[in-house]
C-alpha cells in the first residue's frame, strides 16, 4: 500500500502518522530525500591521526571507508570493489597501505585510487585504472574535528549547514584544550526499531527521564533539569537541551564530567582535573557557555551527542524496522590516559548496549516500532502538539528557545523531514 | 591463553561446580539480592568490547594472527569496554530489578543458564582463577528469544567454606550486538 508524503505530517507537525516509522516506500524516499541530500557524520579526526589510518562508517546503509591519505587529507569512499562489488575492507579500523578485494585481488590505495589489477598483465589492453577507483563520497568536510560526508555534490558548506548549532557544539568541542577524542571502535547495537526514534530521543526529549527512567534517575535530578533547563532549535532538525547554571554555582555543579559515574567514583584526582578544565572554560568559550551544562544534542538527520554522558551516537537505518545504533565514549583529548579510562565510564555505565539507562530506551524504541505497525489505527497519528507555538527567540541564546517540556524540537524535525520527503516524491 | 588448567582433586572441582550451579540457579530464579551476597564489595566486573581488527600480515601462520585477545577492547586499552563496573553498578542493577518501572524487564525475562567447562587456571592461597563458559537462554513476551554465549574469567576469593567473586571478565561471543541488552548479570 503506497502512502503519499502529504498524508503523513500535518502543517504544524503536531500530528505524525504511524506510517512515517514503518512504511517501506517512505523509507525509500528517506534514502533519496534525506540521506542522499544531507551532511552525514563519518567520524572524528582523533580516530585518524596518521597517514594510512582508516575507520569504517555508514551513510544510511551505504558502507564507507573513512581514511587519511598520504597527503594527510581525509577521504571517504564507498567500500565496494569496482570489479564485482565486494567490500575491500573488513576491519573496523586500522592502518594500511592497501585495501585488497578478496575475489581477484584488485587493490586500492588508502585514498581509494585503484593501484593494481593482477590479471591485466596477461592481457593485450589494460583498462584505465584512473577511472576505476572506489567511488568517492563527493563532499567531505570537518567542523572542529567532526568529519561529515554528503552524497550531494551541490550541498551547502558544512559550516552553513550547521549554522547556529555551532554555538552549542563549540561549547563542548572547544571547551577543552586540544579538543576531544573518540575512544576506540563504536559500540554497534542492532535493534528492531526505526532510526528516527533514537534521534528524537536525543534531540530534545529529556522529559521521558522522569518517567521511563524513574527506577534509576532520582526525582530531584529531574526537577533541577526542569528548573534550569532550556531546549533550543537552531534550525529544524538541529537542537540542544542543556542547563544554564547560575553564575554563582559551585564549580562541582557546573564542570563537565562531574555528574557521571566516572566523575563520581573517580576520586580526588579525576575531580580536580575536571575542576581545572572548568576553570579554563570561560577563556575558551566565554562566560555564558562556560555555565552551560549540556544534556542532549541532535544534528540533522542522525547524529546525536549526549553531553551528560559523554557520548556521540549515530542512528544508522537498516530498513524501516531496523537500526544499527553506534555509540562512542568521548573524552578531553589531552587528559592523561588513566583519567580517560575513568571518564569513559560516564558513558558506559548508563548508555550503550550494556548501559543501565539505555536498556529502557532501547525497549521503548522497539515497542514504538511495533505500535507504528498495528492495523486499524491509521486515523490515530501520534500527537506531537505539546507546547505548540510556545518557543521564542532569546536575547543570548541563538535559535528558538523554550522549556524542555515543549516538543517543538520534534515538530521542527518532522516539518523538515516532511518537506524534504515531499521534494523527493515530487522529483520521482 | 594457551595455558592448561591445573590438575585438581575431584572434591575441589565439585566445590567449584556447586558454586557456579548455585549462582546460575539464583540468577535464573531472579534472586538477585542473594546473588549480590556472592560478590565481593571491591569487585571489578568487566565486559570488553569485541571488534574486528585488521589482520596483521606479519603474524601470518601464527596463532596470534586470529587470537580472541586481539579482538578485545579491555580495561587497559584506550578503547571502550562495554561494561567496567564495580559493586555500586551491580547494586544499582539489582535494586532496579525490584522496581516496577524497570520496563525492559517488566514482565521479567525467562532465563536459563547452563554453565560448563569449569577450569581452575591458577591458585594462589586464597585466590582461585577460574574460567567457565555459559549459554544463557533469554525469552521475553512479544520478543524473539535469544541465546547469549560467552566465557567468564573469574577470580574467586576463598571465603569460609565457599567463594566470593573478586573479579569477573565476561567475553561475549557476539559479532554484531543483535541482543536486547548486554546489561544482564552474566
Amino acid at each position: 500500500m503506497g502512502y503519499q508524503v502529504a498524508d503523513l505530517v500535518n502543517d504544524d507537525a503536531s500530528l505524525v502518522s504511524r506510517r512515517c516509522w514503518s512504511d517501506v516506500g517512505i523509507y525509500e524516499l528517506e534514502k533519496l530525500g534525506i540521506f542522499g541530500k544531507s551532511w552525514l557524520f563519518l567520524g572524528h579526526e582523533s580516530q585518524l591521526p596518521k597517514a594510512g589510518d582508516f575507520v569504517q562508517a555508514y551513510m544510511c546503509e551505504t558502507p564507507i571507508i573513512l581514511s587519511r591519505g598520504e597527503d594527510l587529507k581525509f577521504h571517504a569512499n564507498i567500500n565496494s570493489c569496482t570489479h564485482r562489488g565486494l567490500p575491500v575492507c573488513r576491519a573496523d579500523h586500522g592502518n594500511t597501505k592497501r585495501f585488497v578485494c578478496p575475489y581477484h585481488n584488485w587493490s586500492y590505495a588508502v585514498d581509494g585510487r585503484l593501484m593494481t589489477i593482477p590479471q591485466e598483465s596477461e592481457l593485450a589492453r589494460q583498462p584505465d585504472k584512473s577511472l576505476l577507483g572506489l567511488k568517492p563520497v563527493p563532499r567531505v568536510e570537518s567542523w572542529r574535528g567532526l568529519i561529515f560526508g554528503s552524497f550531494d555534490p551541490h550541498i551547502e558548506a558544512l559550516e552553513t549547514y550547521l549554522g547556529d548549532m555551532r554555538f552549542y557544539l563549540d561549547a563542548f568541542l572547544d571547551r577543552f584544550p586540544g579538543g576531544i577524542e573518540f575512544m576506540g571502535a563504536p559500540h554497534r547495537w542492532v535493534l528492531n526499531a526505526n532510526w528516527k526514534l533514537p534521534v528524537e530521543n536525543q534531540l530534545g526529549d529529556v522529559n521521558h527521564g522522569a518517567f521511563l527512567h524513574s527506577a534509576i534517575i532520582p526525582r530531584e535530578a529531574q526537577s533541577l533539569i526542569e528548573k534550569l533547563g532550556y531546549s533550543v532549535v537552531t534550525r529544524p532538525g538541529h537542537g540542544a537541551t542543556f542547563r544554564l547554571m547560575p553564575e554563582d554555582a559551585d564549580v562541582d555543579d557546573v564542570a563537565w564530567g562531574m555528574e557521571g559515574m566516572g566523575g563520581i567514583l573517580g576520586g580526588e584526582e579525576v575531580q580536580e582535573y575536571l575542576r581545572e578544565l572548568q576553570a579554563s572554560a570561560p577563556a575558551r568559550v566565554g562566560d555564558l557557555r562556560a555555565r552551560m551544562k549540556g544534556l542532549t544534542y541532535g544534528i540533522y538527520p542522525n547524529l546525536s551527542f549526549l553531553w551528560s554522558n559523554a557520548s556521540f551516537k549515530v542512528s544508522h537505518p537498516r530498513g524501516p524496522g531496523k537500526v544499527e545504533y553506534w555509540s562512542w565514549a568521548v573524552v578531553p583529548a589531552q587528559a592523561p590516559e588513566h583519567i580517560k579510562q575513568v571518564l569513559r565510564t560516564n558513558y558506559s555505565s548508563f548508555f550503550g548496549p550494556g548501559g543501565i539507562l539505555e536498556q529502557e530506551d532501547s525497549e521503548v524504541w522497539v515497542q514504538q516500532f511495533k505500535g507504528s505497525n498495528i492495523d486499524f489505527a491509521d486515523d490515530r497519528p501520534y500527537f506531537y502538539g505539546l507546547g505548540l507555538g510556545e518557543e521564542k527567540a532569546h536575547p543570548e541564546l541563538p535559535g528558538l528557545v523554550s522549556v524542555t517540556a515543549n516538543e517543538f524540537y520534534a515538530r521542527h524535525f518532522f516539518s523538515r523531514w516532511r518537506d524534504e520527503l515531499q521534494a523527493a516524491e515530487d522529483a520521482l | 591463553m594457551s595455558s592448561s588448567s591445573l590438575s585438581i582433586s575431584a572434591e575441589d572441582q565439585r566445590t567449584l561446580e556447586r558454586f557456579y550451579f548455585h549462582e546460575a540457579r539464583l540468577l535464573d530464579n531472579r534472586q538477585y539480592q542473594q546473588w549480590l551476597a556472592m560478590v565481593s564489595e571491591d569487585i571489578c566486573y568487566l565486559m570488553p568490547a569485541r571488534g574486528n581488527p585488521l589482520v596483521d600480515n606479519g603474524e601470518r601462520g601464527n596463532e596470534q594472527m586470529i587470537s580472541v585477545e586481539r579482538e578485545l577492547e579491555d580495561s587497559a586499552s584506550l578503547g571502550c569496554p562495554i561494561r567496567e563496573e564495580g559493586y555500586i553498578h551491580l547494586m544499582l542493577r539489582v535494586e532496579r530489578a525490584f522496581k516496577i518501572n524497570s520496563w525492559s524487564e517488566n514482565p521479567p525475562a525467562r532465563t536459563r543458564r547452563l554453565v560448563g567447562n569449569i577450569e581452575l587456571m591458577s591458585r594462589e592461597s586464597h585466590e582461585w582463577s577460574v574460567f567457565s563458559n555459559f549459554h544463557l537462554y533469554y525469552s521475553r513476551p512479544g520478543n524473539d528469544s535469544v541465546i547469549y554465549s560467552g566465557q567468564r574469567r573469574d577470580v574467586l576469593r576463598v571465603n569460609a567454606d565457599s567463594f566470593r567473586i573478586q573479579s569477573r571478565e565476561v567475553i561475549m561471543d557476539y559479532a554484531d550486538i543483535e541482543l536486547p541488552t548486554l546489561g544482564l548479570l552474566f
